[in-house]
């Protein structure tokens, strides 16, 4: 097993429990290589910190668009009024 | 007490109902998702205008389309696979794709040669002394992802960030698991690189 085999299952599998014999395999050679555990740790440590913010909450205001946007608050049907063209970039 | 009258509906009800023009109907799926979709956006896009529109988008589209949701996938699944497409399909409009895949030289994490584990700092990214410990935090990790192009920053958002398998974000983004997994792995790789300037001096600082 070398680095780049080690490297390759730690990110597809960084939460999981290291117990088939594959894992065991990757295991002793986490022990062996000081490199491995260091790069698996910060690549531990980035998804950790991406984690860890807080989820943006929905502002008032943008709810009361979006229910005034779907024609909602005032029980209307057909096909909502909509502004210009929306983008994502 | 009636234990059935306060139990609250289901998606599939909800659907159902607003799919026979009751505006209550979808206007309680539209209050149990908005969050989500929300959130979801504003990860996407790093903008709150552009998350308000992209959230707007999201449920006129779903307004419209309600009759083709075949319900074989969650309602959820089907939200966020609108958002990402919206993103996505919008940004592919303003600028025409690379050639080249832009974070393919992150399936090598570092070079394997002995001593030379840590990759080298991209140009342009911030050295240690140019940061601010902790309290800078949120904005490099806001520009790290903000660079990270919006097909990674979606595998990564959905896998590491809100929790989805590999499988359910694959489904949701319409692509196979291994590209999914491909993703991820360049991903996470990609954002080591850029707060590993920032990690380091923070370990540094704490020692």
């Amino acid at each position: 097993m070398n680095c780049r085999k080690v490297y390759r299952y730690i990110c597809d599998n960084l939460d999981e429990k290291l117990d088939s014999p594959r894992c065991r395999q990757i295991r002793r050679h986490l022990d062996g290589c000081p490199e491995c555990q260091e790069y698996l740790k910060s690549i531990k440590l980035t998804v950790k910190l991406y984690r860890a913010a807080p989820p943006p909450q929905i502002p008032a205001a943008t709810h009361n668009r979006l229910m005034k946007v779907l024609n909602l608050e005032l029980g209307k049907h057909g096909t909502p009024a909509r502004k210009g063209s929306r983008a994502c970039r | 007490m009636n234990a059935r009258a306060t139990k609250p509906p289901t998606d599939a009800q909800l659907i159902r109902a607003a799919r026979g023009g009751n505006s209550t109907a979808f206007a309680s799926l539209v209050r149990r998702y908005e969050e989500t979709v929300y959130r979801f956006a504003f990860k996407m896009c790093r903008n709150r205008e552009r998350a308000e529109e992209t959230l707007q988008d999201t449920f006129i589209n779903v307004f419209r389309k309600l009759d083709s949701f075949d319900g074989k996938s969650k309602f959820s699944t089907w939200l966020y696979t609108i958002v990402a497409n919206n993103c996505l399909m919008r940004q592919r409009r303003r600028k025409l794709d690379d050639l080249v895949d832009p974070l393919e030289e992150f399936d090598e994490p570092y070079s394997l040669e002995k001593g030379q584990h840590r990759r080298q700092i991209p140009d342009g990214a911030e050295t240690p002394d140019e940061l601010l410990l902790s309290k800078e935090l949120r904005t490099v990790l806001d520009r790290a992802i903000e660079r990270l192009p919006l097909d990674y920053r979606a595998v990564f958002i959905l896998r590491d960030i809100e929790g989805h398998s590999n499988e359910e974000t694959a489904r949701i983004l319409t692509i196979s698991v291994e590209a999914t997994k491909s993703r991820l792995r360049r991903a996470r790789a990609f954002l080591r690189d850029q707060l590993h300037p920032y990690l380091a001096a923070d370990q540094r600082a704490l020692e």
